[in-house]
């Protein structure tokens, strides 16, 4: 009994030592450890004209069409978000890419990831389907494959094909700002956000030039000019997400002029 | 062995035979019963990975629902197994060793039903490893991941000398129960190990919550703390109720009622403690508006929670139970004791599918003007409730068998001073034989 109970207390102190240990030791690297910055050549960003859109929801088919996303899935949602004055005012919401992005924390397996240029990824062969992320996410911009997503995609012309190959079964997929054509674009010497083929298809589709995409480390380009001259919001800045999509609100003067 | 000995007068001896005739029967009947509702939830499981999760519920605005909601209660109802470990091996209160040990056997079904709810819960289950090998340390769910896989872990080692001691091993594997029985020195680490990954495990299940900005109902500190909390009460209760039970039903089952008297009445002076940390946690929200969270009190107290959470929570699961466990007439009289003991249980179950609800029940806006609450709904899938209880009737089932094979629940004085033998026996290497 005695030999028993010695046995216990070296074991207590054992583990005592043990964990101090430990918990110095990651306090210490924690001390030194810097936070993940997105050192990047670029840093992409997305402007959004609330003046300009009209809601016709070209965006999300172009979206579709592209990504080859399901015709019940959005990853671009176009919301009606009120009136200013007698003109309906609407809010396509993408995935934000933020640079605190909630999901990419809280993803146990590393599925989702930050890229060094901003833009948040999935990876669908690594994702196990937890759903912890679409939970994590406040935009609502994250969808489950709730079932194999099989057939025809309405949303695809018969003139061409989608870019992107469709997801599996148990997957959660979002947005990713188009990154194959960003990709592909920088391969080629096309730059991102002026040239087509190189910028998201939401984008490129927009009728009435809404959308705005391009380089916030490049200090000449059409998203910092857009963002110097004019008052822009950013979608729960209270949640200090740091989202990389801005929008221009609609104002009541500009209505005036233009009618 | 002191059970097998007991002498009837003759005269009673046919009562006796008709009696256990009918307990017999009604055995059967219980297993048989079991089998058919582990087949149907067999068959929902099916449909579920044939046909994918659409066969639910469940919707991008409420991905969590009932099936996680009995993987968290399982994983509380084996909380039992951690706490009464450390309480014997680290603490060294010794006597309690024999409920210790019904724990252990509960917490494994737990584990074992946790993990068979996930794999039916998550959209990729053959991919279940990836948590283990692509580490993201940031996430709390990934904390859990490696808590199960670890706390699992042990738990087996742990049980081994339980199987290693039963009649069954040592007459079928006369050498390797033997084995399995010397893993019984290994005891107090353990009961460390299974302190510290358990403990990690029912923290960050809730901290899985409390992290969630986006849902304001669950960002709060709070509900880690409550986690264990419950977890340990729920557990404990669990086992004492469990042991009761079976020693009613079988003479395989016999309690040490002392024991599980002065556990209980921990159990009511825990739960009171308990009662006082969520009455503050619920009133701290009332103290400003918060869009979301406020909301998310409202449906607890008056909404669509409102019969869960006083009745299930707080009367029938805290207030009454506190009542009849802490006074010792009531505690004394077994009937209600276990009432109280199952209300707690229930009272635990209760807390966790209500917080996991209320997060998700309320969907915050993120539109510029103003953040304002919305409300989802989610009730629970044929195919759900089919696989859920699948799940449960597999836990009744495991602690069925192990109460009548394994002796899990033993608190005889025989069998409580078998391993003090066997530790003297331990220095001579050829005392496997």
């Amino acid at each position: 009994m005695k030999n028993y109970s010695v046995e216990r207390r070296n074991l207590l102190k054992a583990a005592a030592a043990g964990i101090a240990s430990v918990i110095s030791l990651r306090v210490s690297r924690g001390l030194r450890a810097s936070p993940p910055s997105g050192s990047s050549e670029h840093k992409w960003a997305m402007v959004i004209d609330q003046n300009l859109c009209i809601g016709c929801g070209y965006c999300t088919l172009a979206c579709q069409a592209h990504n080859d996303v399901p015709p019940e899935f959005h990853w671009n949602r176009v919301i009606q978000a009120g009136k200013v004055g007698d003109q309906d005012v609407f809010l396509p919401r993408p995935c934000m890419q933020c640079d605190h992005a909630p999901c990419v924390s809280v993803c146990p397996v590393r599925a989702s990831t930050k890229r060094a240029d901003g833009i948040v990824m999935m990876d669908y062969d690594r994702c196990i389907g937890c759903r912890y992320c679409e939970v994590a996410c406040p935009y609502g911009a994250r969808v489950f494959n709730w079932e194999a997503f099989e057939g025809e995609n309405p949303a695809v012309p018969e003139w061409g094909q989608p870019e992107v190959s469709r997801r599996p079964r148990g997957v959660v997929e979002k947005c990713t700002f188009c990154y194959h054509r960003i990709d592909r674009g920088l391969a080629n010497g096309w730059k991102p956000g002026v040239a087509p083929e190189a910028t998201p298809a939401c984008v490129v589709a927009c009728p009435v030039g809404a959308r705005v995409f391009g380089d916030l480390n490049e200090p000449g380009s059409k998203v910092n000019q857009m963002l110097a001259a004019n008052p822009y919001f950013r979608l729960r800045e209270d949640m200090g997400n740091d989202p990389r999509v801005y929008y221009l609100p609609a104002s009541w003067d500009e209505q005036d002029y233009e009618s | 062995m002191i059970r097998g000995s007991t002498t009837c007068p003759p005269a009673g001896m046919n009562k006796i035979m008709r009696a256990n005739y009918l307990k017999r029967f009604l055995l059967i009947i219980w297993i048989v019963g079991l089998l058919v509702i582990m087949g149907l939830g067999a068959a929902a499981a099916f449909q579920v990975f044939t046909k994918g999760l659409v066969v639910t519920n469940l919707s991008d605005l409420v991905p969590w629902g009932l099936w996680i909601t009995i993987d968290l209660s399982a994983i509380a109802m084996s909380a039992g197994a951690f706490s009464l470990c450390a309480v014997v091996y680290l603490v060294g209160l010794k006597r309690y060793e024999p409920v210790a040990r019904t724990a252990t056997f509960i917490g494994i079904i737990g584990y074992s039903m946790a993990m068979l709810c996930l794999l039916m819960d998550v959209g990729r289950p053959e991919r279940f490893w990836h948590g283990f090998v692509y580490w993201n340390t940031h996430s709390v769910l990934w904390e859990v991941t490696m808590c199960v896989g670890l706390y699992f872990s042990v738990l087996l080692i742990e049980v081994l000398p339980i199987i290693g001691r039963s009649d069954w091993a040592r007459r079928s594997f006369p050498r390797l129960s033997g084995v399995m029985r010397l893993v019984h020195h290994g005891a107090p680490v353990l009961a460390f190990f299974g302190l510290l990954f358990s403990l990690l495990h029912q923290s960050s299940l809730g901290a899985t919550y409390a992290v969630i900005q986006a849902r304001p109902a669950w960002y709060r500190p709070s509900i880690t703390v409550l986690f264990i909390f419950s977890a340990v009460l729920g557990g404990i209760a669990l086992t004492i109720f469990a042991s009761m039970l079976a020693a009613r039903l079988t003479p395989k089952a016999n309690v040490d009622d002392r024991l599980l008297d002065t556990l209980s009445r921990f159990i009511g002076w825990s739960l009171a403690a308990y009662l006082y940390f969520r009455f503050w946690d619920a009133f701290a929200i009332t103290y400003t508006y918060q869009p979301g969270r406020s909301e998310a009190l409202q449906m607890l107290t008056q909404g669509r929670l409102a019969f869960n959470f006083w009745f299930g929570e707080i009367i029938f699961g805290a207030l009454i139970p506190v009542i009849l466990l802490l006074n010792g007439r009531f505690r004394r009289n077994p009937t209600l004791r276990m009432a109280a003991l199952a209300m707690v249980v229930g009272g635990v179950v209760a807390y966790r599918w209500d917080i996991n609800m209320v997060g998700q029940l309320i969907v915050l806006t993120y539109l510029p003007q103003q953040i304002l609450a919305r409300y989802a709904a989610y009730s629970p899938s044929l195919i759900e409730l089919a696989a859920g209880a699948g799940v449960i009737a597999f836990g009744l089932l495991a602690f069925t068998l192990g109460v009548r094979g394994l002796n899990v629940v033993d608190h005889a004085p025989a069998r409580q001073h078998a391993p003090k033998e066997e530790r003297r026996r331990v220095p001579s290497p050829a005392s496997a034989d």
